[in-house]
């Protein structure tokens, strides 16, 4: 026997799929559904299958956007001969909002991760060797791919898999570096983070 | 380092609050009440991590959904912290003067080395036991190598499912090397660093290793490569770059990885015989506690002061000579901790230790009563 009414398992279940939420929360989840007003759940769902509808994949960058191509690739004022290469849509947000970046983005939805099932072949790579020929580009050539994948484990396989990829081809192949967050007190940094910072150090 | 005082809510069968002393605290009670439970919850809040199992959440108490497990230490005369280690769900949430804190730092603040029955794995155990005694210490000095260890355990579980996949897809020895050459990269620098740290904490540990403590037999230690005799181990990144080409299909066929630190070993030898072939249970213990007084003198001489030191269910572990051998040496070095279950244990040592007598999971510090008269 169920534990709760058949529409109410339904929903709990809907939100069990979604990443990050267990059973408890997946409960709280629906039950606050129950009790908010009609027009309330209305909305929601509404947005639900309008980001659905709406939402493409560029096919250039594999950035989601609601016009293809989306409004980086569509720019004209972006330099069109640097493309930095992010795991998710999210990290490119993060990247932009520095506002001191103009040059293109690849989206691979996702990193190597052979425990997660994630090969080569699942992330969106493809069209990244398509665009590095200018024929495709606009008449310009790339000449420099940045890849700022997460600083963990998989992103970094993930990084050293495309450089592997990418080099033979001539293309100049750039990693972000970790290091110091700007703006906090060294006393503040974690020795993870100090570490990092102290073998990638520079001179000045 | 002095823990001045420990509180407790859902932590196993146990709530409620104790305040210890420097030098000797002894905890006292019959089998069931909780005294290990004091012990382990000290462990927790100084290492945020379980001697009794790999997940501290599992002390919650039954049909709770947190425990709580809070301390006050001294890191000098006018500086006192407040730790606090929360045990929820899949996380652990810690804290320092009520402020969330990353495990490098919160670590940091308190640090305990424990002798457990558990831990006699180290010298009898599987070759892992070693390596986790090794990196325990190691991380005690640097705090950043926990992140190389993590990283470095997370490879080998994505190489491992990467040629477990391979064989049963049967790719060719290039497919393979094509998908695996960006997990080896980073074996290669993640295994180096594992190498020269593990290696440079035995040579301190060598340093201070008290080989006679108990008597004629000596104790000797020695960090032994898996690449050992395999090539020049000086250059370690090229030496294993090297197996790693040289093993791949080997690597494909037993469908895990073969060459990497997780098969190190750290070899013990009680008067020149392998203590965990040849050691008698005694011996093994002697080994032991030499090991954890190595450490704890390690830790010392790196940060200026001594980690705590918890021996669990001390009459059960060690006979009275050693027991008063390793007391006498401890005393004015450590805060240590230890259980039992022995009145006549607590007799002998009360005028010059705490006592707590444990019922019901609650600690009473006993002054007067049952023990005579107890220290004040
Ligand atoms: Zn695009």
């Amino acid at each position: 026997m169920l534990d709760y009414a058949e529409p109410v398992t339904k929903l709990i279940d809907e939100f069990k799929r979604l990443p990050g939420i267990g059973h408890k929360s997946a409960q709280r989840l629906a039950f606050h559904i129950m009790r908010v007003p009609e027009a309330d759940v209305e909305r929601f769902a509404d947005a639900l299958r309008e980001v659905k509808r709406r939402i493409v994949f560029c096919s250039i960058c594999n950035n989601l956007t609601d016009v293809d191509p989306c409004r980086f690739c569509a720019s004209t004022s972006r330099d069109r001969s640097v493309i930095c290469v992010v795991e998710e849509p999210f990290n490119l947000v993060a990247v932009e909002k520095t506002r001191s970046y103009n040059g293109l983005y690849h989206v691979l939805h996702g990193s190597l991760s052979p425990i997660r099932g994630m090969g080569p072949d699942d992330l969106r790579l493809a069209n990244l060797l398509t665009r590095l020929k200018p024929e495709n580009n606009e008449g310009i050539e790339v000449r420099e791919i940045i890849l700022a994948t997460n600083p963990n484990t998989e992103g970094e396989a993930t990084a050293s898999y495309i450089s592997r990829l990418l080099k033979p081809l001539g293309a100049r192949v750039t990693r972000i570096a970790m290091g110091m967050p700007v703006g906090s007190d060294l006393e503040y940094v974690d020795e993870v983070t100090m570490d990092k910072a102290l073998a990638n150090r520079h001179e000045i | 380092m002095l823990l001045e005082s420990l509180e407790v809510h859902k932590f196993r069968n146990l709530s409620g609050r104790a305040a210890w002393s420097a030098g000797l605290n002894i905890i006292y009670g019959d089998n069931g009440q909780g005294k290990t439970n004091w012990l382990e919850a000290i462990y927790v809040l100084s290492t945020t991590k379980s001697f009794r199992t790999q997940r501290p959440q599992e002390a919650v108490a039954f049909d709770e959904e947190l425990a709580v497990v809070r301390g006050r230490v001294a890191r000098s005369l006018d500086v006192h912290r407040d730790l606090q280690v929360t045990l929820q769900n899949n996380t652990k949430i810690l804290s320092v003067n009520g402020k969330r804190e990353t495990a490098a730092r919160y670590l940091t603040q308190l640090h305990s080395v424990a002798f457990t029955a558990d831990e006699l794995e180290t010298v009898r155990g599987a070759p892992e036991a070693r390596r986790r005694f090794l990196d325990r210490g190691a991380v005690a000095l640097h705090h950043s190598y926990i992140q190389t260890i993590a990283n470095y355990n997370r490879v080998i579980k994505q190489k491992n499912r990467l040629l477990q996949d391979a064989s049963e897809n049967e790719l060719n020895t290039d497919e393979v090397l094509a998908i695996i050459a960006p997990w080896n990269e980073q074996l290669i620098t993640l295994s180096a660093e594992i190498h020269r740290t593990r290696t440079d904490y035995v040579n301190r540990l060598q340093e201070t290793l008290e080989r006679r403590l108990f008597g004629g037999e000596e104790v000797t230690i020695r960090y032994v490569s898996s690449l050992e005799g395999k090539g020049d181990l000086s250059d370690y990144e090229t030496l294993i770059a090297e197996r790693l080409r040289l093993r791949l299909e080997a690597e494909i066929a037993a469908g895990r990885a073969l060459i990497g630190t997780h098969r190190d070993e750290l070899e013990i030898l009680f008067d020149k015989r392998d203590i965990r072939a040849f050691g008698s249970s005694g011996q093994q213990r002697s080994a032991l506690i030499i090991l954890d007084l190595a450490a704890i003198s390690v830790y010392h001489s790196w940060h200026s002061e001594y980690p705590l030191f918890l021996i669990d269910d001390i009459d059960a572990e060690l006979d009275g000579k050693r027991i008063a051998h390793l007391l006498k040496h401890l005393e004015g070095r450590t805060q240590t901790f230890v259980t039992t279950s022995k009145e006549s244990l607590v007799k002998q040592y009360q005028a010059q230790a705490s006592v707590y007598e444990i019922k019901n999971g609650t600690a009473n510090e006993s002054h007067v009563g049952s023990f005579d008269a107890g220290r004040v």
